[in-house]
């Protein structure tokens, strides 16, 4: 009971964050301050999900990383994510 | 039922998701056999990943998870994970603006991530060459929704079939989750005057990541580059 109630409690909290930034903006016209906030804003978002791989203290990580960057900059998520995976246990079987 | 032009929408929605199911099936099954360790049934494995649908929460959970779990506190560092999707929804808001708010509402309970990141990088790409509506309505959900059966699906098997998993990281799937990012990111690329910003969201993430115990960093980050693309905003 104690785990269900939980769970409906990260429910609730998840949906209204998924909410609230949409139900805030929805009516507002941006000034061009905020737009500059907006426009930076998602890329903000995805760089600091994946800070802590960054300084991973595992350096086959970093180096894996470092090949993934390098990857990323030319070639589709498929390819990118297949070099990224093998690399990591490629590396991970040598060093 | 569906309009040709929709039904071609949604079907390039989800290839474009697709390839990134390889990073989230893995994530997912890692997720399920961790939560089965910790004492959760099949079923509560399928009542979180259903009900709450965002992995790094789930995660979070996970790790305090006990025989009474803590409820205030999972609830509060679910608020505090999730936070960052109070700037994905605001950051979509204005591609919105045409839709009513009874499509919209139901339709952001999809918004992970993946599929939120993809929409939007396809909206920014649509903007670029003036298309009328920049946004996509059923690109959004051909990129959104079947990411739920696979987290879900997966989330469940790893639950079921547990130990017999082994220790799926050893195998380099930990990679695949930057490597989505990145590419995500690159996306976005709008010039280095855009990517200022994000280095200061990680170069700060990094900093709380690594001195402040917890989930603060993904906050601390986004608030940062925030912050300082307002800044820089003022003095032109």
């Amino acid at each position: 009971m104690a785990a269900l109630l939980t769970i409906v409690g990260m429910a609730s909290a998840t949906y209204a964050t998924r909410l609230a930034g949409y139900l805030l903006l929805r009516k507002r016209k941006l000034g061009p301050r905020a737009r500059a906030v907006m426009e930076a804003a998602p890329g903000c978002v995805l760089i600091s999900v994946i800070a802590p791989h960054f300084v991973s203290p595992h350096p086959e990580e970093l180096i894996a990383l470092g090949i993934t960057l390098v990857a990323a900059w030319r070639l589709p998520m498929l390819f990118t994510v297949a070099i990224a995976v093998a690399s990591l246990a490629g590396l991970r079987l040598l060093l | 039922m569906t309009h040709p032009y929709a039904r071609s929408e949604i079907l390039r929605g989800a290839r474009d998701a697709l390839p990134v199911m390889f990073a989230v099936a893995p994530y997912a099954m890692v997720l399920g056999a961790q939560a089965s360790q910790v004492g959760l049934s099949l079923v509560e494995v399928g009542a979180m990943t259903g009900l709450n649908f965002a992995g790094g929460s789930e995660f979070a959970a996970i790790k305090l998870w006990a025989a009474v779990p803590p409820m205030l506190t999972i609830v509060l560092i679910t608020l505090l994970i999730n936070s960052r999707h109070i700037v994905m929804g605001a950051a979509l808001a204005p591609y919105l603006q045409h839709l009513p708010k009874r499509k919209v509402i139901p339709a952001l309970f999809f918004m992970a991530d993946e599929g939120w990141a993809i929409s939007y990088a396809d909206t920014l790409r649509r903007s670029s060459v003036q298309q009328q509506t920049a946004f996509s309505w059923p690109y959004y959900w051909g990129a959104c929704l079947p990411f739920y059966p696979v987290w879900v699906g997966f989330a469940l098997i790893g639950a079921a079939i547990g130990p017999a998993l082994g220790n799926i990281e050893a195998y380099g799937f930990a990679m695949a989750f930057p490597a989505v990012f990145i590419v995500l990111l690159r996306g976005m690329w709008k010039g280095p005057r855009l990517a200022c910003s994000w280095l200061i969201s990680l170069l700060v993430a990094i900093l709380v990541y690594l001195t402040v115990p917890g989930a603060w960093f993904v906050f601390a980050g986004v608030i940062a580059g925030m912050l300082f693309t307002y800044l820089r905003a003022m003095e032109s």
